[in-house]
């Protein structure tokens, strides 16, 4: 890049005062609204699949899903959900490696890949909890299950917690998807347990899955409820605030 | 493909009665009735609506909603209310939403004064704000690409850009990240916005979020005249408006003209314009003496040049180059051809057809129009990429493809930037477009020995050359036949004659030939005469030139070579035998806008010559539209006209009596001896051309109609790789002269298929070797001598494309730093020296630039590297003051957001 | 009375076996051996009427689709995502064969020759056990000639919009498209598309088996059959129960779902997903029957059929910002009033939680939500805006006494760091002395 000397120094000094500032406190969620684009880089064509090298797994598994649509654009999601499964993100060579294959433009990819929850845009742990802190679960505490998760968690860079939308299990609110397994109603100590779980490569809460539950009716008929469920959930801690 | 019918309907609109076509979008059809619906994503040329502003709501009675009137279709007896408290509520609404984080810096925007979000909240929003959250900041501007810079904060999501990008480009690498109100304009990874058509977007957007990095901070709407011209710098002659502030072009935009553009600019023309600005401007006559090239009166360059003219006793030859105007050809043929008495003229670097085939193909039965691209049947391209040759004409293709399904068939030796949208693609042996016709004639003739025999020396297969044939035959009876005249021999020509008469491509609408030129005028240097074998109006000639150049003949033959924006050593083949060519023929007359290595190495006399913004007269399209090149701006420096240099060298050369007082007097001239322009008017060509086939003296040029003629099979091609050359977009002296488009200039490449890749062992991005071994006698090679075959080794990057068919090897032309027309050959041996290099892009990126917040202007040193050290000659006045830096109010702005925050 | 949760726990249902003997399929194979239009005709009859959100009568919305032998697509939208819904996935979960047989039966009746069945990406051990099934289920030959696919999303809840979900399937950002052209005319691949929720096809099989006018004999005139509903918040059994349409809301909220939890009374609830308008919890809105009708006459609407409750212990602002938040995350952003306006409602929405707000900005809310109703490319930003200014309107007593409380509370006249222009500019001034 070439140098810009006054405007770089014009913005070390806005970047040295930002603390300062209460206006920016809580800074940008969405990393590319600051961004340039990298002149040194070159333009993001179709790579071409001679000097594209991809995973032939990921490859045949791309080839198989774009069989399946009368438009090979639609196997997008799929195969972008391949690639995310072989590199554990969506790094840019990931990315591009889909396209290759696909015969798009990376541009295109990303476009999709950064619509979509699913899609991670950064390295992230191997296991993947999301905890809904939509209504009907924060309605049940689900946000102190969520802070207690990240709690439980810590810094270890092994896992990946979320919070998310609604994920269509508020019969077991509080919940949480731990690594696609829906697990519920959650209590704050939970937590601890599913983490101590995954660390050990146990099955998570194999009695709160959400898998062999009857359906309501029966359910509820049955008395077979998780031990410390009381139905409506927040027994001692009183008034529910959801959080936010 | 039948056009669309319009048909006209009657709707209310406010309670009076309009006429309309039926299905135009309520917002075009309200125009009819000079109402006005305020619209920002709605731009037509975008194609379907997209409804996604909202701006454009309307109450039509019987549907409860407010409707889209941009995605309306108006309809009879439609009843539309704009003017209603619901219809105004709305749009105060919409812009009141618009507004919330748009950063309302007009005082320091680009676009202030010219607009649309500006404009329709004065119009129709509601004045004031309920907004008093803090509004959203982000760093600005940034670099989009070196040629756009973006501000995020004012963007207002209208998708215009990245549709451009996704539907009209077709490049794909504009698009949206994120979604919701977290969504931003970006790239992928952070690359640049590179393409041949990204700087549209800059007059897309609605907003002051898109601008081009050589126009910011640089005038204001008042400041600026607008000028319509026609852009030379390709073949496409797109329509341009320059925008000319104290006499110097600001920038260049489109002059939307769907019989030729469609209202698209590429890159090179919107950004190129630098070139008339810059230090190697020619701007005074130059002679050489003992010291070099030295500055000298307009008297003494005419006198030298008319002395040499008079030694030369009619052993001249003429170069003309593509920005040459139909007049200034006109004069420069009539010079040599009826005072001198030479047909040594040459207006190409590929050879010369025979006139009768050169009439042929310019029958105006057999010509399609640039219009009939988008709805043909079939298109068929002919070894060559529009990209390249015809730029605009790429978007044209996608257009009808996209829109209309219109069949795209490409055949050709090197892949092309269609070939995705491609329903059939053929490949074939560089230099084997002639095998390829002769198959493909003998396909659509069922002549199966012609069939096998040509496409193997074609290099392809009889069984693709079968599907390409019939896909031609049975798709429907308007096929387009797109072909560039480089690589047109004759024995190609009399094969593609063959089959536009089989297909019965003659006089039926929609249908028939668009050959792309090799140079901007090209077509019109040829109707004005300026031919070997041909006078004005393709008339016959008793005794053809050398037209082609056989250059080792030319430097025997005579003893004065005119170049007229004609830089030979880049453009035209074997750039060996052109130098011995130069360096032996005793007067070497330049006239020339720029300073090239033709010019500095070799001229004798050098004229200065106006840039085509400075120009006036006309060119021809290649499709036979005659156009209208008007001087946005002043010739600077000592700089003459051209048609008046010629006019007086003529005149010293004693010439007959006519004198021409104006330009306009010379294109008189023109019209009247060229009979298929006789009773054109510059009045009656005007603002938007005129098609001369379209007018009543078309009927003065009729050539019969072609007889299929018998073809034999070309000699196959040799074994071994063969070397095939093409032309990007940005291999001109234009580019390498505008400091803008540093990073476009086309670095050298080797292109190699994966196969022979392997075989040689060879990796991507290996610096690899390419050479001719000599082989005498070899077809197509003139004799062995110094300097040809191992004397010439081209070096650079290995590049595998999976799409490059083994056995080919391609290398850019027109590149300075690596001359590809020093290969003779055909054949080339390429062999990898194990180092790794730098690839360039596709588009040839290699060098970064910065925007933020001024742009690149022509004056900085540095950026004419490219070019060579030598001091200007001529230093341009007020050349130096355009480098102060921009008020870059906006800067002080770049701070972090406060951003929304997303939810969860 | 139970249709679709007739035997949906009996053991290994999810498997072609069990199904089968449970006389799965068998519907399916007499539709084939029926001309379309008397499949379709029978579907018609029965009056059922989309579960997914619009209640548009399904046979109805394939009877839309042209004759001919273009390629004709089927596409099920299992990509639930509204809040509080979840009925889809325990269906499907449970009994993925009467889906795919729902889907077999109408892909016949309309001629559709491709299908699509498009789940939420979330829901991949549904998704599992859906493509199990289908697998068995083609190897068993019961597929027949459709082409019939599962496609998992990747978390977007806009993507449950009917066109969004096309966008979606044929691999672009699930943004939806204008309507005109709906999708029945030009939908999937340009291509005429019948869009169904999964409980809607589901119903198929059974509306083949007891006929269409027998189907129609269930629940009330205009909202035919039996609804899963899902109830979850604040009641003591949330779960998905099935219910005949037009069965009172206090007997689901109650009866079925143990009601709010001991001590609390029910402050409102969304009768049909969080995008319905909240209706409190009066008696008299607690005795409306549950059906499309009788909840649109009520200012609400059924939606997807999910019961959301509220207790009196919850903060309607709370509420309202969850509802807020959501579809700002969710909005696509191709549109500007939902793109814009969910973003100012969430942003003034914490300002009133900061305690920097006035009486006068739920009047501006509310105009914003009115700005945004009908002005949205499709109907999410309505989604966001109804059950928002709906809250305003029964609660807005409870908004403006917590602005009170944060006045009387905040120990300073503070602006709050996120008011307005004024200190925005002072603290730069401030910052560059400390720093100098
Ligand atoms: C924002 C939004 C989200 C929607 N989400 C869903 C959904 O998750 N599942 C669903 O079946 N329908 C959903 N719909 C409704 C669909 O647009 C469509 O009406 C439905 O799939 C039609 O099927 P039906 O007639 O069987 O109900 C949604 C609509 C909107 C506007
Ligand atoms: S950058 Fe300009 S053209 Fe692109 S979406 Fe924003 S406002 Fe529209
Ligand atoms: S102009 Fe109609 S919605 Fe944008």
């Amino acid at each position: 890049m070439k140098a810009k000397p006054m405007a770089s120094a014009k913005r070390e000094t806005t970047d040295a005062l930002a603390h300062l500032v209460r206006r920016f406190e809580h800074g940008s969620r969405v990393p590319g609204w600051d961004e340039a684009a990298d002149l040194t880089k070159d333009p993001a064509v179709v790579p071409d699949p001679a000097t594209t090298p991809v995973p032939p797994e990921l490859a045949s598994l791309i080839e198989v899903s774009m069989t399946r649509y009368p438009d090979r654009r639609s196997a997008a999601i799929p195969a972008l959900r391949a690639a995310q499964d072989h590199h554990g993100w969506l790094s840019p060579s990931a990315i591009e490696q889909v396209a290759a294959v696909m015969r798009l433009t990376p541009g295109y990819l990303i476009a999709v890949a950064s619509f979509y929850d699913m899609f991670e845009h950064r390295p992230v742990g191997q296991n993947t909890i999301y905890v809904c802190t939509n209504i009907s679960c924060s309605l049940r505490g689900a946000d102190k299950v969520f802070e207690a998760m990240v709690d439980a968690v810590g810094d270890d860079p092994d896992f990946n917690v979320r919070s998310f939308e609604c994920l269509g299990a508020c019969d077991i609110a509080p919940m949480a998807s731990v690594n696609a397994v829906y697990v519920g109603p959650l209590s704050i100590s939970d937590c601890d347990t599913i983490v101590a779980q995954l660390r050990a490569g146990q099955p998570t809460l194999p009695d709160k899955q959400l898998g062999g539950r009857p359906v309501a009716r029966a359910w509820w008929a049955s008395g077979r409820h998780p031990e410390g469920e009381p139905a409506g959930g927040r027994g001692a801690e009183g008034p529910t605030a959801i959080g936010n | 493909m039948p056009r669309p019918e319009v048909k006209l309907v009657t709707f209310s609109l406010d309670g009076r009665e309009v006429t309309a076509p039926e299905n135009a979008m309520l917002v075009d059809g309200a125009k009819y009735g000079d109402m006005n619906i305020p619209v920002f994503c709605y731009e037509p040329k975008l194609g379907a609506p997209v409804g996604a502003c909202r701006m454009c709501l309307v109450e039509i009675e019987g549907i409860p909603k407010l409707q889209t009137a941009c995605s309306t279709p108006v309809k009879d007896g439609m009843v539309v209310h704009t003017q209603t408290d619901r219809v105004h509520e709305a749009q105060r609404a919409i812009v009141e939403f618009l507004l919330i984080n748009h950063p309302l810096d007009c005082p320091v925007c680009d676009k202030g004064g010219e607009c649309p979000l500006q404009d329709i909240t004065y119009g129709w929003g509601p004045g004031t704000t309920r907004f008093i959250e803090p509004k959203r900041h982000f760093r600005k501007p940034l670099e989009l690409s070196p040629l756009i810079a973006i501000d995020r904060e004012r963007c207002i999501m209208c998708y215009r850009c990245v549709r451009f990008s996704q539907e009209i480009a077709e490049d794909y690498q504009l698009v949206i990240q994120e979604r919701g109100a977290n969504s931003y304009i970006s790239t992928f990874d952070g690359r640049p916005y590179v393409a041949p058509f990204s700087g549209n977007i800059t007059e897309l957007c609605p907003v002051g979020a898109l601008t081009s990095s050589t126009y910011r901070f640089r005038a204001r709407p008042w400041d600026i005249e607008g000028s319509g011209s026609v852009c030379t710098l390709c073949p496409a002659q797109c329509n341009v408006e320059l925008t000319v502030r104290d006499d110097r072009v600001m920038r260049v935009l489109a002059r939307d003209h769907d019989g030729v553009d469609d209202g698209w600019l590429c890159d090179k023309g919107r950004y190129a314009f630098q070139y008339t600005h810059v230090d190697e401007r020619i701007t005074q006559p130059l002679v050489r003496g003992s010291g070099g090239l030295q500055p000298s009166s307009w008297e003494q360059a005419l006198h030298a040049a008319a002395g040499a003219l008079e030694l030369a006793a009619g052993k001249i030859a003429a170069v003309a180059g593509g920005e040459t105007t139909n007049e200034e050809a006109f004069l420069a043929q009539r010079l040599l051809r009826d005072q001198l008495g030479s047909n040594h003229l040459c207006a190409s670097p590929a050879a010369e057809l025979p006139a009768r085939l050169a009439r042929a193909l310019a029958a105006p039965r057999l010509q399609a129009t640039v219009a009939d691209l988008e709805f043909a049947d079939t298109i068929l391209i002919l070894d060559c990429d529009p990209v390249d040759e015809a730029t605009i004409w790429d978007l044209r293709i996608r257009k009808g493809v996209r829109r209309n399904h219109v069949k795209l068939a490409i055949a050709s030796a090197r892949p092309t930037a269609l070939d995705p949208n491609a329903a059939v693609t053929l490949r074939h042996a560089p230099g084997q477009l002639e095998g390829l016709l002769v198959s493909l004639d003998a396909a659509l003739t069922g002549d199966e020995g012609n069939l096998s025999g040509a496409s193997t020396a074609a290099g392809t297969k009889a069984a693709e050359v079968r599907a390409l044939a019939s896909l031609l035959s049975g798709g429907g009876g308007e096929v387009v036949i797109v072909a560039s005249e480089r690589s047109l021999t004759p024995a190609a020509a009399a094969a593609l004659l063959n089959m536009a008469s089989r297909l019965g491509l003659s006089g039926r609408d929609g249908a028939g030939l668009l050959l792309a030129p090799t140079s901007g005028n090209g077509r019109g240097l040829r109707e004005a005469g300026f031919a070997s074998g041909m006078g004005p109006g393709y008339a016959p000639v008793d005794q053809a030139g050398l037209g082609g150049m056989v250059v080792a003949e030319l430097a025997a033959t005579v003893s004065v070579l005119y170049l007229l924006h004609a830089d030979v050593l880049r453009t035209h083949p074997d750039r060996d035998a052109w130098a011995e060519a130069l360096r032996t023929v005793p007067t070497v007359i330049a006239h020339e806008s720029v300073m090239t290595d033709t010019v500095r190495e070799y001229a004798d006399v050098v004229f200065p010559a106006e840039a085509y913004p400075e120009k006036e007269g006309t060119v021809v399209h290649p499709d036979g539209r005659l156009q209208r090149l008007r001087p946005a701006i002043g010739r600077p420096g000592a700089v003459r006209a051209g048609w008046w240099v010629i006019a007086e060298l003529s005149a010293r050369a004693g010439a007959s009596d006519e004198r021409f007082a104006a330009a306009s007097e010379v294109s008189d001239a023109l019209f009247a001896a060229v009979p298929h322009f006789r009773g054109l008017t510059l009045d009656a060509i005007g603002g938007r051309g005129l098609r001369w086939q379209e007018t009543d003296a078309a009927a003065a040029f009729d050539p019969p109609a072609w007889e299929p003629v018998r073809l034999s099979v070309p000699d196959a091609a040799p074994g071994g790789l063969r070397l095939g050359t093409f032309r990007t977009l940005w291999a001109s002296k234009e580019v390498d002269m505008s400091p803008i488009l540093r990073f476009a200039r086309p670095a050298p490449l080797i292109e190699l298929s994966a196969v022979d890749a392997a075989r040689l062992g060879i990796a991507h991005g290996e610096e690899v070797e390419v050479a001719c071994p000599v082989r005498p006698g070899e077809a197509g090679h003139g004799p062995a001598r110094p300097g040809n075959g191992d004397g010439h080794r081209l070096r650079g990057p290995a590049v595998v494309r999976a799409a490059v068919p083994p056995g080919s090897v391609f290398v850019p032309e027109g590149i300075r730093a690596a001359p590809a027309n020093l290969l003779t050959g055909t054949v080339v041996e390429v062999r990898g020296l194990h180092t790794r290099v730098e690839v360039p892009s596709v588009l040839g990126v290699t060098a970064a630039q910065g925007i933020e917040g001024r742009s690149q202007q022509p004056t900085e040193s540095d950026a004419v590297g490219g070019i060579g050290g030598d001091a200007p000659l001529a230093p341009q006045e007020g050349s130096g003051d355009q480098t102060a830096d921009a008020p870059s109010a906006s800067d002080e702005d770049s701070d972090p957001d406060t951003a929304t925050g997303g939810a969860a | 009375m139970e249709l679709l949760f007739k035997d949906i726990d009996a053991p290994g249902l999810n498997t072609l076996r069990v199904y089968e003997q449970r006389g799965g399929y068998e519907m399916s194979r007499r539709a084939l051996d029926m001309h379309p239009a008397t499949a379709l005709e029978e579907l018609q009859a029965s009056g059922v009427r989309g579960r997914g959100g619009a209640g548009f009568a399904m046979g109805k919305k394939a009877s839309f689709l042209p004759q001919g032998d273009m390629d004709k697509y089927l596409v099920c939208n299992a990509d639930e995502s509204e809040p509080g819904t979840f009925k889809d996935r325990e269906l499907m979960q449970k009994n993925p064969h009467l889906l795919i047989e729902g889907v077999l039966i109408s892909a016949h009746a309309v001629g559709a020759n491709k299908a699509f069945i498009y789940i939420r990406g979330e829901y991949d051990y549904v998704a599992d056990i859906l493509e199990a099934a289908l697998a068995e289920a083609k190897a068993a030959g019961h597929v027949g000639a459709l082409d019939l696919w599962c496609h998992r999303g990747a978390g977007a809840y806009i993507c449950g919009e009917e066109t969004a979900l096309l966008d979606s399937l044929e691999g672009k950002r699930g943004n939806p498209r204008l309507k005109p052209p709906f999708p029945a005319v030009q939908g999937l691949y340009q291509g005429p598309t019948l869009i169904n929720n999964v409980e809607t096809l589901m119903n198929a099989p059974i509306i083949l088996r007891m006929g269409g006018a027998e189907y129609a004999k269930i629940g009330t005139e205009t909202s035919t059959g039996t609804k899963v509903v899902s109830v979850s918040g604040c009641v003591q059994r949330p779960g998905n129960y099935e219910v005949v349409l037009g069965t009172p809301t206090r007997e689901i909220i109650f009866d079925l779902a143990g009601g709010p939890p001991e001590g609390r009374s029910i402050k409102c609830f969304f009768p049909g997903g969080s995008s319905s308008p909240v209706l409190p919890g009066t008696d008299e809105n607690l005795d409306l029957p549950y059906d499309f009708d009788a909840l649109q006459k009520a200012g609400t609407m059924l939606g997807s059929g999910a019961i959301i409750v509220v207790d009196d212990s919850v903060p309607i602002l709370d509420v309202c910002m969850k509802t807020a938040k959501f579809y700002r995350h969710e909005s696509c952003g191709k549109c500007t009033p939902c793109r814009e306006g969910t973003n100012w409602t969430v942003k003034m929405l914490e300002r009133i939680e900061r305690g920097e707000a006035t009486p006068m900005d739920l009047d501006i809310m509310s105009s914003i939500c009115d700005n945004i109703i009908g002005n949205c490319l499709c109907v999410l930003g309505d989604a966001m805006a109804m059950p928002v200014s709906s809250m305003i309107k029964h609660f807005r007593k409870e908004f403006e006494a917590h602005m009170e409380h944060m006045q009387l509370t905040s120990t300073e006249m503070s602006r709050g760091p996120h008011a307005g222009p004024y200190d925005v500019l002072e603290p730069i001034g401030v910052a560059t002395a400390a720093l100098g």
